[in-house]
């Protein structure tokens, strides 16, 4: 085994330590930088008014046609915590980890974790 | 190309095969992990020989070994492919270029860099097209690759002491087992 490790040149040993280095570091750096990607997207009336990864807990209140509207994120989950349009449906919804929260009267939709895609490329269906 | 080319390729070529399917028998963690015991035969080719016989062993042993086991034509056929002859021209030009700079060791590490890189890259082409996946796998595959790589360069070069110590005995006459 010493005979082997001996024989390796010294190109051999910094070329190791290079890829060791790249890739441990690489697991790590990608690691920090992916969570990010997972996230929670909030549009009033069309267009994007707030966005926050899912892994960081807080509580925001946007404005909305219909008064201000409560979002809480909690444990890697979104809900509507407080609405004051008429129904409140998207109360009733409840804690959504991947999926959409949809308030009509006020034009408040909630994205959570659907990976960059929003509704302009995510059609379910298209009617002529 | 000449007789003694063809039963040399054709002897390593068979040799490679057996690693192959050697590997295929071991139990692994993980599915489609690999140890590339094959690409000890690719290196030792390279460097008993040249790169021709190098690239030529890669190929044979790629195309039968799928034709073996049925999958022929399919995505890992593609991917082992695309690995393997990406990996040996690699090899090849860094060993041409740098002649004495790298020992076995490294070269079978520059293999198993572009072996990463080439089947990363057709795993993007082939089956996902999103970068998130492959940057998130990446790293492990390389670090696997790393520590595969090395292990199997420490054996090309016990290979390669132990060929040209009986090149010495047998005055030249025998470089290999059967060529």
């Amino acid at each position: 085994m010493k005979k082997l490790i001996k024989k390796t040149t010294l190109a051999d040993r910094l070329l190791l330590l290079i890829l060791l280095a790249v890739s441990v570091s690489g697991i790590f750096v990608v690691r920090q930088a992916m969570p990010a990607s997972a996230d929670v997207v909030v549009e009033i009336d069309g267009r994007p008014a707030f966005s926050a990864p899912l892994s960081e807990d807080r509580l925001i209140t946007l404005q909305s046609s219909c008064g201000p509207i409560e979002v809480e994120i909690r444990g890697s989950r979104v809900r509507i915590k407080d609405a004051h349009c008429p129904n409140k449906l998207c109360m009733k919804e409840g804690w959504v980890s991947k999926g959409v929260i949809v308030c009509l009267p006020g034009k408040v939709v909630v994205f959570a974790d659907t990976r960059g895609k929003t509704r302009k490329n995510n059609l379910d269906a298209v009617t002529g | 190309m000449q007789l003694q080319d063809k039963r040399r390729i054709a002897v390593l070529s068979a040799y490679a095969l057996v690693l192959h399917g050697f590997e295929a028998v071991l139990p692994m963690p993980v599915p489609w992990l690999r140890l590339g015991l094959a690409n000890i035969i690719t290196l030792v080719a390279l460097l008993l020989y040249d790169f021709k016989t190098a690239m030529a062993v890669t190929l044979i042993r790629v195309t039968l070994a799928s034709m073996f086991t049925g999958t022929f034509l399919g995505p890992s056929f593609i991917m082992s492919l695309g690995g393997g002859i990406t990996s040996t021209a690699a090899v090849g030009v860094v060993h041409a270029v740098f002649r004495n700079l790298f020992g076995p060791v490294g070269l079978s590490l520059v293999g198993a860099l572009f072996h990463t890189l080439a089947q990363l890259f057709l795993a993007w082409l082939l089956f996902v097209q999103r970068a998130a996946p492959i940057l998130i796998i990446g790293p492990f595959i390389l670090l696997i690759g790393t520590v595969t790589g090395v292990v199997n360069g420490m054996i090309t070069g016990l290979l390669m002491r132990k060929l040209s110590a009986e090149e010495t005995d047998n005055s030249g006459s025998n470089r290999l087992p059967g060529t």
